[in-house]
């Protein structure tokens, strides 16, 4: 611990994320170098923002209608009539594709006395809305054009009583929602995020695998399970001695923050650090028994940038493109992107995944976790339609969804913690959480833009 | 024991569509998804809709009504609008001809 420094300027002893990705071969794009931390308090998150039923009402209330939240991708909805419902606590969207192939989304009631018109989580196909109640009819476009028995509703038309359209737009192949329909556009919303990203091409990814799966736990308390590598010690090594990954922080203006951290390099603590060999195996045994002779690193090359070269060999010839252009930092590293409220996205080559968290509309204490791996589109197949999602309850294990491999077991451990910490929540004599103030900031920083629509 | 069942033959149709077949008094939805062949009785357990128009992708159809989704496999209905299983029947493929077992 440092007396000199003011709060938020500590860091881990040895090199920084940046320093560390400086020593690859390949040139890092020019956002992973940047350093935008910010320290933002270090006052205790009251234990109430999780448990108390009033504080669930009020972001129901105040935030969730008011901001962009993800809610399926492009190929949900390839063709005209395909849909997806969207649901946010009690709100809940019916997102489709019209005749002339543009999305829309539309409130999930019929106006006649409310009925939902689908289902929670549905998605599939139908060439128009008909609500099941007493056959209401919207077209795709969610004009009213069938009413039966039309002349006992005089007061009723199509301006007065077609579907209520809410805020739809794209980015990256994903399809936001916004239930405000005065909200700030989604580029707005979205902020340095397509910057970031523009040399991604998230848009040409698939599904390849989705799971929904309950949890025990407050949805806040859930996305903040992933917002930290300071846990990967305990959680996922078992407390062993240099697991920390070197990671670097950022929070940006309004809705974005991330953190990225290196795979494949030395531990700046170890007094005794391994040669770049015993890296290679280290990262070589995550190929599986198949996986073949490890590689021998030459002199005076490291082990990030041959494994990288392989990776990079590998998926391309999967998925026929060519990733030659990526460098070892985009390859290798877990690069996770946050979108406030509810939205992550790994863009990396290694790692796919996508999460979005929903709070149970019935109780704070639970919530739901989906969980995407989207993979790159091969330019010369189609790729196939998004699989039917894996349900998982909150006693599943995940290793019980296919595809999702020795992460199954990884999303175990982080699960694990989570029954305990609503547990304590409760018990905690202390009244809140405490945050380290520069591994920890995402959270601070999810819970001021909470409070920023709480509080206006 | 006498074997009350008895076969059609129909042809193979393209992938993610849908055929009827309504002569002799049947009433079977033939599907193909992901090029393996279903049969189905052409009956929504919703609202006794016809199944026939309804998009067949991934293993299920939707019903063009409401948009009930149905397992081609089991015939279970997904979401919350249908409780009761579509009738569903074997389709036996063998050097590219198809055929239904039906029961009498």
């Amino acid at each position: 611990m440092s007396e000199k420094l003011a709060p938020g300027q500590a860091r881990a002893p040895g090199h920084t994320y940046q320093e560390a990705i400086l020593k690859d071969a390949s040139e890092p794009p020019a956002p992973f170098l940047e350093n935008s931390y910010e320290f933002l308090g270090d006052d205790d998150i009251p234990y109430t923002n999780y448990t108390s039923p009033e504080y669930a009402e009020a972001e129901m209330e105040k935030m969730w209608p008011r901001v962009w939240q993800m809610a399926c991708r492009q190929e949900h909805i390839p063709e005209p009539g395909d849909y997806q419902v969207y649901d946010i606590g009690h709100l809940s969207a019916i997102v489709t594709r019209t005749e002339s192939m543009q999305i829309k989304a539309y409130i999930n009631a019929c106006m006649h006395r409310g009925t939902a018109l689908k289902s929670p989580g549905d998605n599939g196909y139908c060439a128009s809305f008909r609500c099941p109640f007493h056959g209401w009819v919207y077209s795709l476009d969610g004009e009213l054009i069938e009413l039966p028995e039309d002349w006992d509703f005089p007061h009723v038309s199509r301006e007065s009583h077609s579907l209520r359209e809410i805020l739809v737009d794209t980015w990256g192949g994903f399809v936001f929602v916004n239930f405000d329909t005065g909200a700030e556009s989604l580029a707005d919303f979205l902020g340095v995020l397509p910057e970031h990203f523009k040399e991604f091409n998230i848009e040409d990814r698939y599904i390849e695998t989705q799971v929904c799966k309950r949890l025990p736990v407050n949805w806040k308390a859930a996305e903040e399970a992933f917002m930290e590598a300071y846990h990967v010690k305990e959680t996922h090594a078992g407390g062993r001695d240099f697991s920390e990954p070197v990671t670097t922080y950022d929070v940006y203006p309004k809705n974005v923050n991330r953190f990225i951290h290196t795979v494949g390099s030395v531990n700046p603590r170890m007094p005794v650090p391994p040669t770049e060999q015993e890296l290679m195996e280290a990262l070589w045994g995550r190929r599986g028994p198949d996986a073949g002779d490890c590689p021998q690193v030459p002199e005076g090359a490291t082990a990030r940038d041959i494994y990288a070269g392989v990776v990079k060999q590998k998926l391309g010839q999967q998925y026929g493109q060519d990733f030659s252009h990526y460098s070892t930092a985009q390859t290798l590293d877990s690069i996770e992107y946050f979108v406030f409220p509810n939205f992550f996205i790994f863009p990396g080559l290694s790692l796919p995944m996508a999460y979005r968290f929903r709070p149970d509309p019935n109780n704070p204490d639970f919530s739901y976790f989906d969980l995407y791996f989207l993979r790159p589109r091969h330019p010369d197949k189609a790729p196939p339609p998004p699989p039917e999602t894996v349900m998982l309850d909150v006693g599943d294990s995940y290793t019980k969804a296919e595809g999702l491999g020795f992460l199954g077991a990884v999303y175990d451990q982080d699960t694990d913690n989570m029954a305990a910490q609503t547990r304590g929540f409760k018990t905690c004599a202390k009244g809140g959480q405490t945050l380290g103030n520069y591994q920890e900031v995402r959270i601070r920083h999810l819970h001021q833009r909470i409070a920023d629509y709480l509080d206006a | 024991m006498r074997d009350v069942s008895r076969q059609i033959s129909v042809e193979p149709i393209e992938q993610e569509s849908c055929l009827l077949i309504d002569t002799d008094g049947l009433n079977i939805l033939l599907c193909n998804s992901g090029g393996i062949h279903y049969a189905i009785e052409n009956r929504c357990t919703h609202q006794d809709s016809p199944l026939a128009g309804g998009r067949v992708r991934n293993g299920f159809i939707s019903c063009p009504l409401h948009g009930v989704k149905f397992d081609l496999r089991t015939g279970e209905p997904r979401g919350d609008l249908a409780r009761q299983p579509v009738q569903t029947y074997p389709v036996a493929e063998d050097d590219g001809s198809l055929s239904i077992t039906l029961a009498e």
